[in-house]
């Protein structure tokens, strides 16, 4: 479902974009390309901090999951509490779009009344909607907690988010990612006392230099489904296969319940779509290049034409 | 102007080129049973320590009193409770057969009449002994039949089992092994004993729940309520359980997208077979969860292997320190790899004047369904004193989805950014204008 809204938002978007390639490149030409270029970039992040942030509650999960299938969503830009206790495994998940870089940032508070025996080791692990585990190349995902201390602060940053990679690489794809936070080390005696977590997403557009060709036949969203064991002689032939595999592309799309009821842990498509949108800056490259090459053009046609209209 | 209208005309077939629309069809859901109702059961120790004084006055049985009265008011509608007790009839001194089977159901698993559920925790006065092991394998049983939906049992107590062995802990992890979706939450209500601790965090982390070490009547309160909403308000389809096959890939189980679980001990190797059609893509991702104490470092691989056992794909996660699961997955679209066989079956026709049966199958198969087998192994490990059997459970998903489409260009829509293509359109236009120029200067 989900992947034909996209195809369909970006057809229609497609057949506006002449005229709005033109104009901006319009604008390019007059000079102003690093102000267009330099709101373009900000612009999206704006908004989605705008409305994944604050408009829609049911993006400020209160409580966390407590694996993979029960996290608790979290918007694109969004932010999760919890509370919980020492030695909990902690789940939220959210979704990226390619071309974005996203951010986790944690704060855990401890609600214990000095009865920490000793130092805590603290962790944050992204993961991807296959579960691989994804790499953090910004902020300390990995702090230390002295026993005395009041609260932690973790972060991790994400590679930026590619719309297309060869199925035997690790990199980042549009999808479900999944926050584990987590006490790593910790002395035994303190496992079980009260902690309280905010968890705050950041994602923003990567910009036009990240802008990447490709699209995934769907984000990397795991079905809710339970499965159904194939017993061979039922469905021997292609087509109930075939049917079969259909059914399952709808099933992690649709993230409810016969009943209605939303099941838990499945991310929503964010407003840009999996694929973040047509648009990027190399457009405005692209086209100013085109109609410089034009101007030269005519320019030096003029200037080679020149001698013989005043001769 | 000619060639300033070319460009234009030539930009605008570009754009015009690029306004071709991806498609997709329809599918369709197929219809699903609806949702059996959660089931919670709260295990309350009712044994003679319960009576000591807690906190303001209060004996540990009045704080649990007073927070079951809270939970029981404030419990949403979809909720099936029912509430056992351990230690609450036995009256003898003596611990002997009789104490370590004192257990009852005093409220049934179902729809909650909140006055009467209230009024028979009220009767309870603490009395008797521990015996956690036995309150829990009774606790399984009154959730009854069978259920696709998840159980959860929150065990309260204020000591450890006075009737082992069994250890509590390893009858939990076997009960989270028959076959049902076991969660055991448990509330200590005295932190500072290391012996309760150590069994209760013990019992929660091989069902995969948790343990919290109450601090006050508040406290135990809300995590009591925050446990028995989690039930109400997760909706989680509870996966299918399989058994993969232990050496052969031909007679492992054939899986359909969805949700798996099974259960795999140390150092194992489980095998499942995946149909994956032309133009399709498999995505399959493993957790395989360290419910008991394991050695320090540990690994996880999913290896996908075609009919003749080749390497198609791997995921591999290694990890070490405190864990609760070790995940890892893959991806594989069926297209990358019809080239291969295509190419062999090539090779070995020129090779024979009559080409060979084995070569004719290869070339039959493309574009035809290929049955894939899947690998599960893992690298734990744990000192000897740790139980191996059951096994660890592993959580496996299969998604079948279409393949991605390869980019023409690793660019978005092959674009060009920066000041060198810039220069240079800007440059070749120079020079086209000025041969232009010429040309005509020459030929007008």
């Amino acid at each position: 479902m989900s992947r034909h809204t996209t195809a369909r938002r970006a057809t229609a978007r497609r057949s506006a974009r002449p005229l709005t390639a033109l104009a901006l490149a319009a604008g390019l030409l007059l000079g102003t390309a690093p102000a267009v270029l330099a709101q373009d970039a900000e612009t999206p992040a704006g908004e989605e901090d705008g409305t994944d942030g604050d408009a829609d509650p049911a993006a400020e999960p209160t409580e966390a999951g407590t694996g993979f299938r029960d996290a608790a969503v979290l918007g694109e830009s969004g932010r999760g509490t919890a509370r919980a206790t020492v030695g909990e495994f902690l789940y939220w998940a959210f979704p990226v779009a390619a071309g974005h870089d996203a951010t986790v940032d944690a704060v855990i508070t401890f609600e214990d009344e000095g009865d920490r025996s000793g130092p805590s080791v603290w962790q944050i692990d992204v993961h991807d909607g296959l579960r691989r585990k994804q790499a953090c190349v910004g902020g300390d995902a990995t702090v230390e907690a002295a026993a005395d201390a009041s609260e932690v602060t973790l972060g991790c940053a994400l590679r930026t988010v590619r719309s297309w990679a060869e199925p035997w690489s690790g990199d980042p794809l549009p999808g479900a990612y999944y926050v584990r936070l987590t006490a790593v080390e910790l002395p035994e005696e303190d496992l079980g006392l009260p902690v309280s977590v905010v968890v705050r997403t950041t994602t923003e557009d990567a910009g036009g230099a990240h802008a990447r060709g490709g699209e995934l036949g769907a984000p990397l969203v795991p079905t809710p489904r339970a499965g159904s064991l194939d017993t061979g002689e039922s469905s021997a032939t292609t087509e109930e296969a075939e049917g079969e595999e259909a059914g399952s592309d709808a099933d992690a799309a649709d993230p409810t319940t016969d009943d209605g009821v939303r099941f838990a842990g499945v991310v929503a498509e964010p407003d840009g779509g999996w694929n973040g949108g047509w648009w990027s800056d190399r457009w405005l490259w692209t086209v100013g290049g085109g109609l410089l090459g034009a101007l030269a053009a005519l320019g030096g046609y003029a200037v080679v034409r020149h001698p013989r209209v005043r001769g | 102007m000619i060639i300033g209208r070319r460009l234009a005309a030539t930009l605008s077939g570009v754009f015009a080129a690029l306004t071709v629309g991806a498609t997709a069809s329809p599918v369709a859901a197929e219809p699903r049973p609806s949702q059996d109702p959660p089931k919670v059961q709260l295990v309350l120790d009712v044994s003679g320590s319960m009576g000591e004084s807690y906190s303001a006055g209060q004996t540990r049985m009045d704080a649990a009193k007073q927070a079951f009265n809270e939970v029981i008011d404030g419990l949403p509608e979809t909720v099936h409770l029912g509430i056992r007790t351990l230690g609450a009839n036995f009256r003898g001194e003596e611990m002997d057969d009789e104490a370590c089977r004192d257990s009852e159901q005093i409220y049934p698993v179902g729809r909650v009449a909140k006055a009467e559920a209230k009024e028979a925790v009220a009767a309870l006065e603490p009395t008797g002994f521990t015996p956690i092991s036995h309150a829990l394998r009774e606790a399984v049983e009154d959730f009854g039949g069978d259920s696709d939906n998840s159980r959860r049992i929150v065990l309260i107590t204020d000591g450890e089992e006075t009737c082992g062995p069994p250890d509590p802990c390893e009858v939990a992890r076997e009960l989270a092994a028959e076959g049902i979706r076991l969660t055991v939450d448990t509330l200590g209500l005295t932190p500072k004993d290391d012996k309760v601790r150590t069994q209760l965090s013990c019992i929660a982390e091989a069902t995969g729940g948790t343990y919290t070490a109450v601090q006050d009547v508040d406290q135990l309160t809300e995590r009591l309520g925050q446990l028995v909403d989690r039930s109400a308000e997760v909706v989680v389809e509870a996966p299918t359980a399989v058994e993969g096959a232990g050496d052969d890939c031909a007679a492992a189980p054939l899986l359909r997208a969805g949700v798996y679980s099974d259960r795999e001990e140390m150092g194992e190797h489980r095998y499942y077979r995946v149909q994956l059609a032309p133009g399709r893509e498999l995505r399959a991702s493993v957790s395989v969860a360290a419910d008991r104490p394991v050695d320090r470092d540990y690994a996880v691989m999913l290896r996908l292997l075609d009919e003749d056992g080749q390497e198609l794909a791997r995921g591999r996660e290694a990890g070490h320190g405190r864990t609760d699961v070790i995940s890892t997955g893959l991806r594989y679209p069926w297209a990358e790899r019809a080239a291969l066989p295509e190419a062999d079956a090539d090779g070995g026709s020129s090779a024979s004047p009559s080409p060979t049966p084995s070569g004719d199958t290869d070339g039959d198969r493309d574009g035809e369904e290929s049955v894939l087998c899947l690998e599960v192994s893992n690298a734990f490990s744990a000192p000897d004193s740790v139980q191996r059997a059951p096994g660890m459970p592993v959580e496996l998903t299969v998604d079948l989805v279409a393949a991605a489409d390869s980019p023409s260009d690793v660019a978005a829509f092959g674009l060009a950014r920066g000041w060198v293509p810039l220069v240079l359109l800007t440059v070749t236009g120079l020079v086209a204008g000025v041969v232009w120029g010429l040309v005509r200067r020459v030929f007008a």
